[in-house]
């Protein structure tokens, strides 16, 4: 009953608008809220006439229109009213909901029922006003979809994160949010780590940093994910990084394949053209989720595919096509002899070993110093930290960095702790900090030797300068 | 080294403080923070327990993206610690490898604490010790008390 004064109902009103601050006062007797719609599941919406489902975890609130006749609560119900931007809500449900006002006033015999009715919407609305899908007609999808990535946006920006790396609490604008994962860092750190990673040539490190990534396989190693490109971009790193990303990626599965052969042109050196490497284009566009750091490269198949009908006739050995063309500069080449192509039906030339640039040859010299190659796959390797006991990034096997000795993988440390091994006895630890390329590693075994002969060699050159100088 | 990693040491070092992981004292220097010294005692109902055990751990360059050094300045007999005058180690967290950004510090002290309970015997960096372990539990029993008698007291 209105009480002298105060009405009962813009007590009411009031109330609410206590609780629910966004609640606006239209009129004495009239107000209207937004009830935002964020379902715990997202809710599968497919658009007409393509048959694509999108998870939508925000869609355009709920408009509430509430006008109370002048006997509310007493006598009359509440008159209420709802409504959706883009009406997404179909109106059988919004008829349900508005009925429900009048069954909880029933229920509430003629109490207050509005905070009632506004809870009963909002706890609704978790369950998606219990639909379970959802079709609707291809004009608003795309105003729907922005709508969920914007509010989605929003809220991550104004949520804060404690950021694993610097853990320092960030706030979510200065986040990001893996696509695959979900783990969120801080962008600072994610930069200085992908860069770091890229920068080294660290490829297969692009990825996600958390200790929870990468799931422990059967076989007890772990496999993880390497990050698109795309991705990259969206981190933001800036585009040559991204693009020096992509290109060692792809060389390095370029290196991995033995059928694939470099053109002889000294100056350009690419790799011949095929169709399993696709060449780099836009990194803007690759999303590719390709991303085991090693496939296994199959073996080139002898067998030639069967083609119904006419039998091709094939030239030579089956699978020895030997014309081969550069990726990079278009030369057509023979795979055999290196040689520019010179036709199916000439034989091959001996070609001659040494043509190698002076640039080649510079850093050929650098290899043979400075590197240690793996003893199964002969990849040259450069330790850039820790302990002597190396695992081939390329074919995981494990190797001395000192002396490039097979170690065997149930005891790998068991060739540093022999006194037997003279040039790597106790020297797991040596030059921890990593192989900077400056001869500072004294290696053992064959390498020591020939490092030693060499140091040597240079040595009685030095002798001789100075002798010949003090001479004339 | 860059701002933000000193600043993450100084936090790491921070929470070690506020939380002191037990069996263990930090004597960090604000001058020279990239290398902690550490106090370890060996834990209860192992062959270390009594000993005083002196670790080096140093930061890299890189840290939190590259893992810390950590070595062994006081003697031990241990299958996972180098047995020369380096007494590194090399496994599990600290190996490159399997380091990730957002480990810790008292995440690598606390494997090291375990692996003196429990040692490791299949990535065992002095083998003959392993063997030892594996095959005549007493014998090593023996040797890594002498050891601690020896070394540290």
């Amino acid at each position: 009953m209105a009480t002298a004064g105060e009405d009962e109902r813009t007590e009411e009103l009031e109330t609410l608008q206590s609780i629910y601050p966004e609640l606006v006062i239209d009129a004495p007797f009239a107000a209207h809220i937004d009830l935002p719609v964020a379902p715990t599941v997202p809710l599968p919406v497919s658009f007409e006439p393509i048959q694509e489902v999108h998870r939508i975890a925000y869609l355009p609130p709920l408009r509430l229109h509430l006008a109370l006749p002048a006997d509310y609560p007493a006598e009359a119900p509440p008159k209420v009213k709802l409504s959706t931007s883009l009406s997404w809500l179909p109106p059988d449900t919004v008829e349900k909901l508005e009925k429900e006002a009048h069954a909880l006033w029933e229920e509430y015999s003629g109490g207050q029922v509005l905070f009632a009715y506004v809870s009963y919407l909002q706890e609704a609305a978790e369950t998606a006003f219990g639909l379970s899908e959802l079709t609707l007609l291809d004009s608003v999808q795309n105003e729907l979809l922005q709508y969920s990535k914007r509010m989605k946006r929003e809220l991550f920006d104004k949520e804060t994160f404690d950021c694993e790396v610097c853990l320092e609490p960030k706030k979510g604008s200065v986040c990001y949010r893996m696509e695959r994962c979900n783990h969120v860092f801080c962008v600072q750190c994610l930069q200085d780590y992908l860069n770091n990673c890229i920068e080294e040539g660290d490829v297969n490190n692009v990825k996600c940093m958390s200790t929870d990534c990468g799931k422990t396989m059967p076989n007890g190693k772990k496999k993880e994910r390497l990050l698109s490109p795309k991705e990259l971009l969206r981190i933001p790193l800036p585009l040559q990084a991204v693009e020096r990303y992509a290109k060692i990626k792809r060389k390095k599965k370029i290196e991995a394949d033995p059928t694939i052969i470099y053109c002889p042109r000294s100056w350009c050196q690419g790799a011949m053209r095929t169709d399993k490497y696709p060449k780099i284009k836009d990194v803007r566009e690759m999303d590719d989720s390709d991303s085991e750091p090693e496939e296994p490269v199959e073996p080139p198949s002898d067998k030639q595919p069967t083609v119904s009908g006419l039998e091709k006739r094939m030239v030579g050995v089956a699978g020895m096509d030997r014309l081969a063309v550069c990726e990079d500069c278009t030369l057509a080449f023979c795979k055999v002899c290196l040689a520019s192509w010179h036709g199916d039906f000439v034989r091959c030339e001996p070609r001659d070993k040494n043509q190698l640039t002076e640039e080649d040859q510079a850093s050929l010299n650098y290899i043979m110093r400075n590197t240690s190659p793996c003893p199964t796959c002969s990849v040259p390797c450069q330790k850039s930290y820790g302990c002597n006991h190396m695992t081939c990034f390329q074919c995981k096997s494990h190797f001395c960095y000192l002396c490039g000795a097979w170690l065997p993988p149930e005891n790998p440390y068991g060739h540093f702790s022999n006194p037997r091994n003279k040039g790597c006895f106790n020297r797991l630890m040596d030059l921890v900090e990593g192989d900077m390329g400056e001869g500072e590693v004294q290696f053992g075994g064959a390498r020591g030797a020939e490092q030693m002969a060499d140091f040597w060699e240079q040595e009685a050159m030095r002798i001789q300068n100075e002798l010949n100088a003090q001479d004339s | 080294m860059s701002a933000s990693a000193k600043k993450r040491i100084m936090r790491e070092y921070g929470e070690c403080m506020t939380e002191k992981p037990a069996g263990m004292k930090i004597n960090f220097d604000e001058q020279n923070m990239t290398k902690w010294e550490v106090l370890m005692d060996g834990p209860d109902g192992s062959a270390y327990a009594g000993g005083h055990f002196k670790l080096e751990i140093v930061f890299p360059n890189e840290y939190p993206f590259k893992p810390p050094v950590v070595s062994f300045r006081t003697k031990i007999y241990h299958p996972n610690v180098s047995n020369d005058d380096k007494g590194s180690m090399c496994l599990g967290l600290l190996r490159p490898d399997e380091w990730k950004p957002p480990n810790k510090v008292v995440a690598v002290l606390r494997l090291i604490q375990s692996l003196m309970v429990e040692p490791n015997i299949d990535d065992a960096i002095e083998p003959s010790i392993g063997n030892e372990y594996k095959e005549n539990r007493k014998e090593f029993e023996k040797n890594a008390k002498d050891w601690v008698k020896r070394y540290a007291k």
